[in-house]
């Protein structure tokens, strides 16, 4: 069972670690990455990003990128069912936000 | 003045990951630099004379770390003190901000579970030690010569004090796991 359905969220430290890994990217830039996608609100560190990357690969949604252009700077790319994940979160998200929109407005209003 | 100060059993007077790191942080803010940790630091750690330094200790529980965990640390700029058992130190110097290696709360709920995992495999072992040695010595109790049952008594008394002890010890590590 996807994390999604069993948990009901991802958390933002791997919604972003995927969001990135579709382009192949090594631990730093992963970080780096996120950082500038969320204008500096999400700096990962290392203890976290670690721990997301072996979680994502045991559950397959991210693989590592064989012989990568700099060997001794892994890199990792999502999978398709990373892929189908992260659809599912969106439209989970979205559901969220759509809602959260109706409410608020209508009370407005 | 001396340049070397050796602590005690800093590992058992800092259980908390947490409190583990602020008492690392602190002694480096005095003067007292690590050069490295080793696999005994747990029971005796050596500290020199040295320039105050404003360091940001982590300490990691990772029993089973992967190929990628040293170069992960390592391209963040973070240095490896060493390791007692599959407890990694990692330092990193700064100015302003103290920069943390667990930045959500998961990953450093996940931390303190690791660790309190890691003692509790201590802990576990005490006590099947000190329910052995109890049950072997309620059967052969009438069998055994007073002077031998009196070390098994003592024996057993020794694990079962070490046993309470560890069990405090992983409580306290899993009630502040979130820290």
């Amino acid at each position: 069972m996807p994390e999604s359905q069993e948990r009901g969220a991802l958390t933002e430290a791997v919604y972003y670690i995927l969001l990135s890994l579709f382009e192949p990217m090594h631990g730093y830039g992963i970080m780096q990455y996120v950082a500038e996608l969320s204008r500096g609100r999400v700096v990962l560190g290392p203890g976290t990003l670690y721990g997301a990357i072996s979680t994502l690969l045991e559950k397959k949604w991210i693989e590592s990128v064989p012989e990568g252009r700099d060997s001794r700077k892994k890199e990792y790319r999502i999978t398709s069912l990373g892929r189908d994940i992260v659809s599912e979160e969106i439209a989970r998200l979205k559901e969220l936000v759509e809602n959260g929109k109706m409410i608020t407005g209508r009370n407005r209003a | 003045m001396k340049n070397k100060k050796a602590v005690w059993f800093s590992a058992f007077t800092n259980v908390v990951p947490s409190e583990y790191e602020a008492w690392m942080e602190g002694m480096e803010a005095q003067g007292w630099h690590l050069n490295k940790i080793g696999q005994w630091s747990s029971i005796r750690m050596v500290f020199q004379r040295s320039e105050p330094h404003k360091y940001r200790y982590v300490y990691d529980m990772q029993p089973f770390p992967k190929k990628d965990y040293l170069e992960t640390y390592k391209q963040f700029g973070w240095e490896l003190v060493g390791q007692m058992a599959s407890a990694f130190i990692w330092r990193k110097e700064y100015t302003s901000e103290r920069p943390e290696a667990f930045t959500d709360t998961e990953s450093l709920e996940k931390r303190g579970r690791r660790t309190a995992g890691a003692a509790s495999v201590s802990m576990v072992l005490f006590w099947i030690v000190t329910i052995v040695v109890a049950a072997v010595l309620a059967a052969l109790w009438g069998k055994m010569p007073p002077e031998d049952r009196m070390q098994l008594i003592i024996l057993d008394i020794f694990f079962g004090v070490l046993a309470v002890l560890m069990s405090i010890v992983v409580r306290t590590i899993y009630k502040n796991r979130k820290k």
